[in-house]
């Protein structure tokens, strides 16, 4: 189900890598913001409605390659997949078929027993804890029940990260927290000082998405941001990872096992079942799929 | 025989891997003492949660301790007529052993389990895991300033604890033999005196009394956070996690100062 597109990838071993690309460094904030704003106008030059328009060929961001993993029982086997530059994946599959597990792999909280895991070209199984910290950086991530730190208040949860990778005064800290609130359609003035505890479930979500993307990575991971909420409420959190991926360009890994709203923001969709990849493909692709699993699975959702 | 030879295998392997971890959780919190980023600002609010916040009990137990000595052993000192001893040995158990053991034991029961249920579901709710993917090691970002903090503080602590126990102790004294407090405190530093002094001017009881409860507060501090941050299944898990703070670190508590106390006496006596 992989093309052959995976291969054009091929991450020269670590060093060569980081040598042969030095300029994909990883806290160069600015850049990201710079590519951002550039793709965006070029997007609404092109077309200001779609964005699903064919872009020339991206280059790959995320790359599993061949991963397996077990703990006292094998979780994933042989999975492989791309996410280009720009694209949402969105990983569906049963519950417990280990679908959370790949992004731990991507955020490298986890090192696969087999296969490779690259971001950007660098394959990042190997690193040391703390370059691990560093590759890190250039991914934001929303976390189930959004894990924001209860002992701090919304302000201080999304300024934590710009205050831990960037030297900004605290007013442009500021700045960048109320940016990212607005973004995410919160009052600054209303919620900053309030503490986690205070918030509904779908502004605290919100507050996780601002928290994920404080530092404009260029990789957004989601796990399992609709559940739990109420339909009006997933059709807001759906816009929102929609937007991020339409305005600042990040490619996206989503983890859910609500089909509708994955189909909404899908550029392709991977169907994990019995611990591997058994659909990748765009949704049309699998809505038009005479595969007997996945007409279960859509039919039974 | 040989499906319980491998669980007696799983098991022995289990504790030991545990031990291993519990060490270096320990280590990891003092190498990063010495690198940056410092959480200072951590450091100075942990000092205040575990120090300062917990002189209350500390005051309260080393008050009735200090009575409680010098009542019972008035009973006994009378017999002899030897009453007048009564600060020596209400001085020598408290600065020795019971201020050190007591403050050890009253903070692990109110800081332990608060470090082990507020690092248990910081994990259950992958805040943790937030700390990780936001760049920060939980460790240094976390363990540390506990570790730091609790080494800092309880021997402050049990200067205090022996302090007021003494005090308990000459108010008994004077209440029940009718002991002038004068002469008390004149014995209490007859005691003091008596373990001899290293470099002329320390003397070697506070050396032994002071040695203990830095290290009780590494203990402390350690097993909080390693049980804490080894918690899973949910609240029923925190909740397991903080129970297994406060039997550990008591036990430990008790069994090193058991090792402390003979090494201690081997170098000061």
């Amino acid at each position: 189900m992989i093309d052959d597109e995976t291969k054009d990838g091929v991450p020269a071993p670590l060093q060569e890598g980081s040598k042969r690309r030095p300029k994909r460094r990883y806290d160069d904030a600015r850049r990201s913001e710079e590519v951002a704003s550039v793709r965006r106008a070029i997007r609404y030059e092109l077309d200001p409605e779609d964005d699903d328009d064919a872009e020339p060929v991206r280059e790959p961001v995320i790359e599993l390659d061949n991963i397996s993993l077990a703990f006292d029982e094998p979780i994933l086997k042989e999975v492989s997949f791309v996410a280009r530059e720009g694209e949402t994946i969105v990983v569906v599959g049963e519950s417990g078929t280990g679908k959370s597990t790949i992004l731990k792999l991507i955020l490298r909280l986890l090192v696969p027993d087999q296969g490779r895991v690259s971001i950007d070209g660098e394959d990042i199984s190997h690193l040391s804890f703390e370059e691990a910290l560093k590759v890190r950086q250039k991914m934001g991530m929303v976390f189930q029940g959004a894990a924001l730190f209860d002992s701090m208040t919304v302000f201080e949860n999304i300024a934590y990260p710009v205050r831990e990778h960037t030297n900004l005064g605290e007013d442009e800290v500021e700045a960048r927290v109320r940016e990212k609130l607005e973004f995410v359609d919160l009052e600054p003035d209303k919620v900053m000082q309030q503490f986690p505890s205070e918030l509904s479930g779908g502004m605290r979500k919100r507050v996780g998405v601002a928290r994920g993307m404080a530092n404009n990575p260029e990789i957004m991971l989601y796990d399992e941001p609709t559940s739990g909420l109420d339909p009006l409420t997933t059709g807001t959190i759906t816009r929102l990872i929609m937007k991020l991926q339409r305005e600042l360009g990040v490619t996206s890994v989503v983890v859910s096992h609500d089909i509708r709203s994955a189909f909404r923001m899908a550029t392709k969709v991977a169907l994990l079942s019995e611990r591997h990849i058994a659909f990748f493909g765009t949704p049309e692709e699998m809505t038009g799929s005479d595969n007997t699993y996945i007409r279960d699975f859509l039919g039974g959702t | 025989m040989t499906p319980f030879l491998k669980r007696l295998n799983a098991a022995a392997k289990g504790k030991v891997l545990a031990i291993q971890d519990y060490f270096t959780l320990a280590w990891k919190a003092l190498r990063f003492t010495f690198s940056r980023p410092f959480y200072g600002s951590d450091l100075v609010q942990q000092m205040d949660v575990i120090g300062v916040q917990s002189l209350g009990i500390v005051l309260l137990t080393g008050f009735f301790t200090g009575m409680v000595l010098a009542l019972q052993s008035s009973v006994q000192l009378k017999t002899f007529g030897a009453t007048i001893y009564i600060g020596r040995l209400v001085a020598g158990s408290m600065i020795r052993e019971l201020g050190p053991v007591l403050a050890g034991l009253m903070v692990a029961g109110r800081v332990g389990s608060g470090i082990a249920a507020q690092l248990g579901s910081m994990k259950v709710t992958e805040q943790i895991d937030a700390l990780n993917t936001l760049g920060t090691d939980p460790i240094k970002k976390l363990v540390t300033p506990r570790v730091l903090a609790a080494l800092l503080m309880l021997p402050m602590l049990t200067i205090i604890n022996d302090f007021v126990g003494i005090l308990g102790g000459s108010i008994i004294a004077n209440i029940y033999l009718g002991l002038p407090s004068s002469l008390y405190w004149r014995t209490v530093w007859e005691q003091i005196a008596s373990g001899g002094f290293t470099m002329r001017y320390i003397p070697n009881d506070f050396i032994q009394g002071l040695t203990k409860p830095f290290v009780f507060g590494g203990l402390i501090a350690v097993t909080g956070c390693y049980f804490g941050l080894s918690t899973t299944g949910g609240t029923e898990g925190v909740g397991i996690s903080t129970t297994r703070t406060v039997v550990t670190s008591s036990i430990l508590i008790l069994v090193v100062d058991y090792f402390m106390t003979q090494v201690l006496l081997a170098f000061f006596s």
